[in-house]
């Protein structure tokens, strides 16, 4: 069916099962999209009461992983008495797999969570369309059919909708959230695992050091170092992060292509295993870098040396919390 | 930067300066074994001594990089061996990961070199160090990634 | 006749007449994203552009500017100060509200007066703004909300319109009536084209569709401060920076010491920073008066919108809307400002001050 039947079907059943948990008191509130004021974006909702679920919607522009909002705020998501509240969450497949990566890490409590899960179709890559578009102002853009529709003054263009959308979104194996019955209801599923070749990243790793270097480069360069795509992540949480650490000072903030690459660098050791391929940094990025290179790379990384991807469950250790005395260690310098 | 690495290699004197993360119970050692046996290897390297491998944080080896440093070694118990049960098998996959990156990033695979060296090793020791001087000094100055003023 | 027309093929040539005095900075598109850098081709520079990714104010208050160097020998330390503030800058094709926010940006580089940040004013001395009007504002544009004008000249040293083939010229300032009398190459202007380019004027005002009544929103804020519409303002913010990254107004910076430990030398940088950061106001104590994201998103309005027209009688905003267009989570200072011009006050409310 058409993109824009998808479309209709989840919302309605956001809203419905929203209104469900509300009404049975099963959630005191619900985060999800909400229309945005800007063409190509939405904003983030907080439901607290039924009559306002009608604010809900799913229009695949919907690119913020909510679970963003989770880590840092649960502690504030308390009733005048301090006890937790009840959180209904509109989970397409990726805020699934970070919500269970956050409580893996002891972030949050399942318990006080309520999955509404989507079978998610896609969002609009917003820096290809913006480029496409150029110098005129963008007035809509909607979906009708199987295509993007964008509007300006006096003039209008479509696009295919399965060629622009988010690189990471073409090849999701994850549309809804894999977790139990219990944490959520609407689209779930259970995964036990993924079977992904990666050849995109081994053309990539086919090319000499230097084409490497040279590619990053050019794609890292227009870097303002604004750090959206950390605040946007949903397993960035740390209070200090490792480039506002001042005593001592590690690594730069200057618009050096060293310091601006040395972030980006760290960025993805710190989020190894951990990273849910959600686009959202790439999805923030003022300037349009396109980070989903460096998130694939992460998930093969782990899917291939230690056979794990990221939030398929509440349970599993990420690689870098575990270690195996079997580790494979063919990268170790050893005698000839 | 405007000097490419092959006209850098012609310069016969320039030996590479490398950095080495050795741990205290195993690999320091080694190293002494090696120079109480009058073992001869690459004056090379700058020893740092740290507790453990597991000690050794993925930002060591980033700034020392950044800083100018043309290699970069970690040295280690033998899985097994470790004097804390378990530093060097958290070390090891710390490891996987950011040479796995490093190589990804476009940093040429031969300036960060992870090994094993029990404290009896010191003739392996040596052995390693003479390995991993040759790659460094094949793949010549560390200029690209150096942060410039 | 004073005005004059440039074709719009000769703008190399104008570049030209100014490359040997002055660095020549213009729009250009780099990876789709409008900026203003130095132009070695005037091949390069794009002038029917919406408004630039990043701000002019990166070029007099750059992301990474050098305060001073310093190299170490034995015991003697060695400062370098700055030798390049005496270069000439000519920033071509701005629009109203950026060489607006040039006003705002010495007022906070001079501290209403009271001290003077050598590096920016000598700087700005040596700038001519050459700009350029907006045929087509944005429907996020709301310059006349806040005092402005697509067609606004005050700021300018010349003023260009762009009349479709040709462009308008006009010396505003001293300095820039002599620019014009220098390029004496250009043609004079006939009535009509006088003519078009105030119709474009009437027209670009008429357009723009977003308008606010920011005397009320002023005067509410003034007892504002704990009220609770600041919960919901701030729900969807993830506290990014890119609001304040990319304002023409925003001025705050860190000062770092950076060492090359290996080299005996050093040197003190300033870079932007953000007051959405959590660690902005971190003091050396531990405490930090704003470590809420509540009351982050508070300052930022209030301090564009409340404590600039207390302190110094200027709204600290100028309508550009990049913000609005920018923002991640889509948290629209239109609607923020329009929630705080809701705001029903009760009778004796105290002023917060």
């Amino acid at each position: 069916m058409g993109i824009e039947t998808e479309n209709k079907e989840i919302e309605d059943s956001i809203r419905d099962e929203a209104k469900k948990l509300l009404s049975e008191n099963q959630v005191d509130v619900v985060i999800g999209y909400s229309q945005g004021t800007v063409p190509l974006s939405s904003t983030m909702v907080i439901i607290r009461k039924e009559e306002d679920v009608d604010k809900l919607v799913w229009n695949n522009l919907c690119y913020i992983n909510l679970a963003r909002y989770l880590a840092p705020l649960m502690p504030q998501l308390c009733d005048s008495e301090g006890k937790p509240l009840k959180i209904g969450i509109v989970a397409k497949g990726c805020v699934g797999r970070a919500i269970n990566m956050l409580a893996v890490e002891k972030q949050i409590n399942l318990e006080n969570i309520k999955m509404i899960g989507i079978n998610c179709n896609g969002n609009v890559n917003r820096s290809k369309i913006d480029l496409e578009i150029g110098e005129k102002e963008i007035l809509d853009v909607s979906i009708s059919g199987d295509d993007i529709i964008v509007k300006g003054k006096d003039w209008e263009k479509k696009f295919p909708y399965d060629q622009y959308i988010n690189e990471l979104c073409k090849i999701c194996q994850v549309k809804s959230p894999s977790a139990t019955g219990e944490t959520c209801v609407g689209e779930c599923q259970e995964i036990e695992s993924i079977h992904d070749e990666f050849a995109d990243i081994d053309d990539f790793e086919a090319k000499s050091t230097e084409e490497k270097w040279e590619d990053i480069k050019n794609s890292l360069e227009v870097c303002t170092l604004c750090y959206s795509c950390r605040q946007a992540c949903p397993v960035c949480y740390c209070n200090l992060c490792f480039v506002d650490q001042n005593l001592p000072i590690w690594f730069g903030k200057t618009t050096n292509y060293t310091d601006i690459f040395t972030f980006h660098l760290i960025r993805a050791t710190h989020i190894a295993g951990r990273c849910v391929a959600c686009g959202a940094c790439s999805s923030v990025c003022p300037v349009g870098i396109d980070l989903n290179i460096i998130t694939r790379k992460l998930e093969k990384i782990v899917k291939e040396r230690f056979d794990f991807t990221s939030g398929l469950n509440a349970e599993t250790l990420p690689p870098m919390m575990d270690f195996k005395m079997e580790d494979e260690e063919e990268f170790m310098l050893e005698e000839d | 930067m405007t000097e490419t690495v092959l006209e850098k290699k012609v310069d016969e004197k320039w030996e590479p300066k490398i950095i080495a993360f050795l741990c205290n119970w195993c690999s320091y050692a080694g190293a002494d074994l090696a120079g109480v046996s009058r073992i001869q290897y690459p004056p090379n390297i700058r020893i740092v001594r740290v507790p453990c491998s597991g000690r050794v944080n993925p930002y060591f080896i980033i700034k020392s990089l950044t800083d100018g440093w043309d290699g970069v070694v970690v040295s280690g118990c033998h899985p097994g061996d470790c004097h804390y049960i378990s530093g060097n098998l958290v070390a090891r996959r710390r490891f996987a990961i950011l040479k796995e990156l490093l190589e990804f990033f476009g940093i040429e695979p031969g300036r960060v070199n992870f090994m094993w060296a029990s404290a009896a090793e010191g003739e392996r020791f040596a052995v390693l160090i003479r390995k991993a001087t040759k790659i460094v000094k094949e793949l010549g100055p560390n200029t690209k990634f150096q942060k410039e003023w | 006749m004073e005005q004059k027309i440039l074709k719009k093929d000769e703008i190399g040539k104008l570049y030209k007449e100014f490359e040997s005095e002055y660095n020549f900075y213009a729009p250009i598109s780099q990876k789709g994203n409008i900026v203003f850098e130095k132009i070695e081709n005037p091949e390069d520079i794009v002038l029917d552009y919406l408004n630039s990714k990043i701000p002019p104010k990166s070029v007099l208050f750059p992301q990474m500017e050098v305060l001073f160097e310093y190299t170490l020998d034995e015991k003697d330390v060695e400062i370098t100060d700055r030798q390049d503030l005496d270069q000439k800058i000519l920033i071509f094709g701005i629009r109203p509200c950026d060489a607006y926010s040039f006003e705002l940006m010495a007022n906070f580089f001079s501290f209403h007066g009271n001290w003077e940040d050598e590096i920016y004013l000598k700087k700005k001395e040596n700038t001519t703004l050459i700009g350029i009007g907006c045929n087509n504002p944005r429907t996020t544009c709301f310059c006349t909300s806040v005092g402005g004008n697509p067609f606004n000249k005050e700021n300018m040293d010349v003023f260009l319109t762009d009349l479709g083939e040709t462009y308008l010229v006009e010396g505003i300032s001293e300095k820039g009536k002599e620019i014009v009398n220098k390029l004496s190459w250009l043609s004079d202007a006939a009535d009509k084209d006088v003519k078009k380019s105030q119709e474009l004027a009437t027209q670009a005002e008429e357009s723009i569709v977003t308008k606010m009544d920011t005397d009320k929103i002023v005067s509410n804020l003034e007892t504002s401060f704990e009220h609770p519409v600041w919960e919901e303002i701030s729900e969807s913010c993830i506290g990014c920076g890119s609001c304040a990254y990319l304002c023409p107004t925003c001025t705050c910076f860190d000062v770092i010491d950076e060492t090359d430990q290996y080299n005996n030398r050093g040197r003190r940088i300033r870079i932007w920073d953000t007051c959405q950061s959590c660690l902005y106001t971190l003091e050396t104590s531990g405490h930090n008066p704003r470590n809420t994201k509540i009351q982050r998103c508070r300052n930022r309005i209030m301090h564009k919108f409340s404590y600039y027209p207390t302190n110094y009688d200027l709204l600290g905003c100028v309508g550009c809307g990049r913000c609005i267009s920018v923002c991640p989570a889509n948290n629209d200072l239109r609607t923020i400002l329009d929630k705080i011009e809701k705001i029903e006050k009760e009778e004796d409310e105290k002023i917060v001050a």
